[in-house]
């Protein structure tokens, strides 16, 4: 489809604003006081994020801590790996119960750390890695995703406050990856940690104006299974997204 | 717009109270959502939740008062980012950008996730006459969609649905055998919908937050609908109203803190999906095209009124339906529209118009406990109190809420209570009643008992209808005091 003329279509922008300044009652005139985070600048920011990270490394045993507690106050099944190896282990033993034959992971670094393919090919199953080339399609790998009985991501960051994964747009990083398959294991790395969610949107404010203004299609959040309750306030896990997830904190 | 039954309150409400089957299913809600949120405020301290509170109010105020600011700020990132604002004075015009859309990009199948704007809307049947299949995610809405019903709560839509209700339910729409194992039912759906989540080529998603700084749209959810929603189709429009934007994106947490904690209880939801533009060419998934709209739909009447602007910083957690009293009783359908509760009594009366909502506003007690839940703290008994002030003094007779009669009593009733000597006369003639009829056996008005259960004459009987008054005592406190009260020792009076 060519690009369309209707780049604003209802009413323009400009007529909208003056309605809005209508029930107000005032003419157009920005803040009296520019709003405080608004007016940061990239040094400020940087400094800021600087500090951040200054309190993440004297804190870091704690904080992991914090992470793996909230974590699995949200749900998560919570495995402290010493090393890779332990990682590869408990990625195996998941399996053997699971019960699968097939498994998605995305391409990120973290892989290099964890032998994970070399692993779970021994043992007879199928690992495919979700990076969209010629030979496969976003629309095969697709197939491949739904097909898959656990889906293995790193994490961008992981959030002490909330127990939280947090993943980011990335070459190689699918999010159906982890939502599609019924289990969803996360690896996280120490490096990976952050204290609070304002950490978080402090460093992605950071990214976003040393980038220009760009910080990528989307962030989400992962915090414990998917769930509801809508029928008769019952928690049922696993109802559009993965019913098990566990996160592998290595360190 | 979808029906407005708002002018049916009374009549809703007294068959609402009178349905032993809601009055359980708002039971498990009341002890469900309300302790845990509970719990939430102990763990982070009363101290801190204050705080938060104070400080989301804080962040909302400011926003709404220069929303035009924010509101280009808006445009210009989201368009930088790729994506499309588009504005909508009111529904029809939302729906035709939506029906525009629809039609340009050849759209078959759209997937949803919960949106309480576009149920305000009326979208679905919108988009099912342009031939869209139209699909609802979220578990309780998607039994709302089969059920052709509204949803009755800000964040659990099918609330009033036992599992029984929803099994047969299944089985009439879905052909599948009756089984009412929450379990399966739960199982079903993801069935069902994973295909279409597949397929759909839109996705259509509310908005719980936008940030102007970056043109970020926020939603957070605990199924896992909205991230498939926003991320499998390629084309992705979020519809909202104009009052959600924030400044920017740190502002972000103190919210991700405060919603669902008040909401379900819970400290975060399992997703906070946040989308800017449309996918990046390195991108593995997303969509091609990303479209925000934001309408007006009557926020515009409260933005203009001073002493209801603040119901604009509303951020739909549901917090004051769990604890009101009355939504206790009566559920959300009896409100007759899209948004019900306390909020909802404030909101669809600036929405749909006044003159047909006037009932809502005196659906409350005033007794302030969804004043005090409410994690922007929004004044909700005080707002009440205006509209009824507003409706009381219409200009235009026929709008007035109260009956002429219930006027002639207020009126009435203003000058017992200003003259002393009238008053006195009242009761006197009134216990003389009282005793009168204690004589009569099946006393008609007391029933022999300390309450007045019918009063006589019809003007009082319908006060009466739905409150017991009580009985007139043997002195008032002025004879008491007449007769030397104020003398009394002191430590007979502490008693
Ligand atoms: S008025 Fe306050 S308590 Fe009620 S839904 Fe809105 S934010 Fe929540």
């Amino acid at each position: 489809m060519p690009a369309m003329s209707d780049q604003s279509l209802g009413v323009p922008k400009d007529e909208f604003l003056r309605f809005v300044r209508e029930a107000l009652g005032r003419e157009d005139v920005p803040p009296a006081q520019p709003y405080p985070r608004l007016t940061d600048s990239t040094t400020d920011l940087e400094q800021q994020a600087l500090e951040i990270r200054q309190k993440i490394q004297q804190n870091l045993p704690a904080l992991l801590d914090k992470l793996a507690d909230m974590a699995q106050k949200g749900g998560w099944n919570v495995f402290r790996a010493a090393g890779a190896e332990e990682a590869v282990g408990y990625l195996q033993d998941l399996a053997r119960k699971s019960d699968l034959s097939a498994v998605v992971r995305s391409a990120q670094g973290v892989f290099d750390q964890v032998p994970v393919d070399a692993a779970l090919t021994s043992m007879g199953l199928k690992v495919t890695t979700v990076l969209r080339d010629e030979a496969n399609p976003r629309e095969s790998l697709r197939e491949e995703i739904r097909r898959s009985g656990m889906g293995i991501t790193g994490a961008d960051f992981a959030l002490a406050e909330t127990g939280s994964v947090i993943v980011l747009p990335r070459k190689g990083l699918s999010r159906l990856v982890s939502v599609v398959p019924p289990v969803h294991v996360a690896l996280v790395r120490p490096e990976d940690v952050l204290e609070s969610m304002d950490d978080l949107f402090l460093l992605r404010r950071l990214e976003y104006h040393q980038q220009g203004g760009e910080m990528g299609s989307y962030l989400n959040f992962i915090t414990g299974p998917s769930r509801t309750a809508d029928i008769e306030m019952t928690i049922v896990e696993g109802v559009h997204g993965p019913k098990e997830v566990h996160m592998i904190i290595l360190g | 717009m979808p029906e407005i039954k708002t002018s049916d309150f009374s009549a809703a409400s007294t068959k609402a109270i009178a349905d032993p089957k809601l009055r359980r299913a708002l039971d498990r809600v009341a002890s469900g959502f309300h302790v845990a949120r509970l719990q939430r405020i102990e763990e982070a301290t009363p101290q801190v939740w204050d705080g938060w509170k104070t400080q989301a109010r804080e962040i909302k105020a400011h926003t709404i008062e220069h929303l035009d600011y924010y509101l280009d700020l808006l445009y210009k990132n989201v368009t930088a980012a790729g994506g499309q604002l588009h504005f909508a004075n009111d529904a029809k015009q939302a729906n035709d950008i939506v029906s525009h859309i629809v039609r340009t990009r050849n759209i078959k199948i759209a997937t949803k996730s919960k949106s309480m704007v576009s149920e305000e809307l009326g979208l679905n049947p919108v988009l099912e006459s342009l031939g869209v299949e139209v699909w609802e995610t979220d578990l309780g809405e998607y039994i709302i969609q089969l059920a052709e019903e509204t949803p009755s709560h800000l964040v659990a839509p099918a609330l009033h649905k036992s599992k029984e209700d929803v099994a047969e339910l299944f089985t009439e729409k879905l052909g599948i055998p009756y089984d009412e194992d929450i379990y399966h039912m739960a199982a079903t759906a993801r069935t069902v919908l994973r295909d279409k989540f597949m397929q759909a080529d839109l996705g259509i998603s509310g908005a719980n937050f936008v940030v102007a700084e970056t043109g970020t749209l926020v939603i957070i959810t605990n199924e896992g609908n909205g991230r498939l929603c926003t991320s499998a189709p390629r084309v992705h429009i979020g519809i909202t109203g104009m009052e959600k934007v924030i400044p920017s994106m740190q502002d972000l947490s103190i919210f991700l803190r405060l919603l669902p904690q008040s909401a379900t209880g819970q400290r975060i939801t399992s997703y906070v999906s946040m989308t800017t533009g449309p996918r990046r060419s390195d991108d593995e998934d997303g969509p091609e095209e990303f479209h925000l709209i934001l309408v007006d739909n009557g926020r515009s009447r409260m933005l203009a009124d001073p002493a209801l602007r603040e119901a604009l910083y509303c951020i739909r957690c549901g917090a004051c339906l769990n604890i009101c009293p009355v939504y206790a009783r009566i559920g959300g359908h009896a409100y007759g529209w899209v948004y019900p509760g306390p909020i909802g009594a404030v909101v669809s009366p600036m929405l749909v118009g006044l003159p047909q909502a006037k009932e809502l506003p005196q659906a409350s007690s005033l007794c302030g406990a969804c004043r005090e839940v409410c994690p922007v703290n929004i004044d909700i008994p005080r707002m009440l109190l205006d509209l009824r002030k507003k409706t009381a003094e219409s200009p235009d007779r026929a709008q007035r809420s109260a009956p002429k009669s219930e006027r002639m009593m207020a009126r009435l009733y203003a000058k017992l209570m200003s003259s002393p000597r009238l008053l006195h006369w009242a009761v006197r003639s009134g216990r003389t009643l009282q005793r009168l009829e204690h004589l009569v056996p099946f006393s008609p008005v007391t029933k022999g008992g300390k309450w007045i259960k019918k009063a006589p004459l019809p003007l009082l009987s319908r006060w009466t209808r739905s409150r017991d008054l009580p009985v007139l005592p043997n002195k008032t406190f002025h004879e008491l005091w007449d007769q030397g009260i104020a003398d009394r020792p002191s430590d007979a009076r502490d008693v």
